[in-house]
């Protein structure tokens, strides 16, 4: 099967190029916009240490968290001054943006400033949101419902690509193990890469444990890099992880955020298993086990 | 007075293309099963947009992915047909002499044998019964 590649960006930002054989993409942010200031100061941070290890990287933060378990919890700074922020951080430090948006009317605004768009897993059946992701012209991030077996994603693979999009990535971020606890399957990477687009593993959601402390999620960070390094040998063109300067006050999934003095570790280990994987290959061939044996 | 079946044409018997249950090569394989049932033939051409033939999917190759396969049906029924589909099918031309045809139905043990032209663009379907039909009429 032809993979296919997607470029992230567009106009002066330094494009991303997503697919076979390429450099591992990091999606990564704080999970919100929390200020101008703190988005800022996260993008500099978080543009050094990318630098430094040599990832192609997009910043991710969300200017409307419409999924929040409280209706007390941080929403977000709201579509019009959350947009110009990432406008701002795209423009200062020349990086792809990208946000998720949970309404279709949102669609058109979050298009013309993201470089990505993204649907958020709660949504990824949703055929009004789909169509308005599609309608914004930019490749469309689109995550694995918790609830969704990976190979049941082709329907909204088919319902983007019937809306004209096909500039695609599907992410895996957990799959509910009954109440409040989610599972990695890492099958769900090489079944979703049939689409014939390029995955995405989220690696800070899929350690989240869903409402498990009554009004707010709880999550299992320690687990990451033990399920960075998994996803990232079972063939993920992109690694996305929201990452914050103080998790435990941060507005939005304070409980799964990486801290971002663990992040340049967790990307150089991505990274150099992104290559010993790209190098087996190399060496041993494409995988090509037939299932009947 | 109907032809004798030695100066009978593949054309002459053979299923016209509306007739053939034909899918696209990533329709959902579950669309296979249901086209099957529709047409009442254990046979479905897997057929690209410009009408050549990439495939067959028979019920018996069904049979066997089903003592084989591992995986849930939700995931089986999700998959693109081509994925099942036996690739370069043994076929014939619409002005194959009708007794070839069926000495390959016999030599092939199959039933049902899709009809291309010369570019191998599907064209209709050759179908025993109506073969057997023709024949024992011509009996009577």
């Amino acid at each position: 099967m032809d993979m296919k590649t997607i470029t992230v960006g567009y106009g002066d930002v330094t494009k991303v190029q997503i697919g076979p054989g390429l450099p591992l993409a990091f999606l990564g942010g704080p999970c919100a916009i929390e200020s101008r200031d703190h988005a800022f100061k996260m993008a500099e941070a978080i543009a050094e240490i990318t630098q430094r290890v040599g990832v192609p990287w997009i910043y991710k933060s969300c200017y409307d968290k419409d999924c929040r378990s409280s209706p007390d919890s941080f929403h977000g700074l709201g579509m019009d001054e959350g947009l110009q922020i990432l406008a701002d951080v795209r423009k200062e430090f020349g990086v792809p943006v990208v946000s998720d948006f949970s309404d279709p009317s949102w669609g058109p605004a979050t298009g013309e400033v993201c470089d990505l768009v993204q649907i958020p897993a709660y949504l990824c059946r949703q055929t009004s949101i789909l169509r308005a992701a599609a309608l914004t012209g930019r490749p469309v991030h689109i995550k694995k419902g918790q609830f969704m077996s990976p190979w049941n994603m082709k329907n909204s693979v088919r319902k983007l690509e019937s809306f004209g999009c096909h500039d695609i990535m599907l992410a895996d971020r957990g799959t509910f193990l009954g109440y409040n606890m989610l599972v990695n399957d890492m099958t769900s990477f090489p079944i979703m890469a049939r689409t014939g687009y390029p995955v995405c593993f989220d690696a800070t959601h899929s350690i989240q444990m869903p409402t498990s402390m009554g009004d707010i999620s709880g999550g299992q960070r320690e687990f990451i890099p033990y399920l960075v390094r998994a996803a990232v040998a079972c063939g993920i063109n992109a690694l996305f992880m929201e990452t914050h300067d103080d998790p435990d006050n941060a507005l939005s999934d304070a409980n799964t955020v990486l801290d971002i003095k663990y992040l340049e570790n967790v990307l150089r280990q991505a990274k150099i298993m992104h290559q010993a994987r790209l190098d087996i290959l190399a060496e041993f061939g494409e995988d090509n086990i037939h299932p009947n044996g | 007075m109907q032809d004798s079946p030695r100066n009978l044409r593949v054309k002459d018997v053979a299923l016209p293309l509306d007739r053939c249950p034909v899918l696209a090569p990533n329709a959902f394989f579950k669309t296979a099963l249901e086209a099957m049932g529709r047409s009442r033939l254990g046979i479905v051409c897997v057929v690209d947009a410009d009408g050549m033939l990439r495939g067959i999917v028979t019920d018996g190759d069904i049979r066997r992915q089903l003592l084989k396969m591992q995986k849930p049906f939700s995931a089986f029924f999700g998959d693109d047909v081509i994925e099942h589909a036996i690739p370069h099918p043994t076929t014939v031309g619409p002005d194959m002499p009708l007794l070839d045809a069926v000495n390959l139905m016999e030599e092939k043990q199959v039933w049902d044998l899709p009809v291309v032209d010369a570019d191998g663009k599907l064209v209709g379907l050759l179908h025993l019964h109506p073969i057997v039909k023709l024949l024992v009429s011509q009996q009577d």
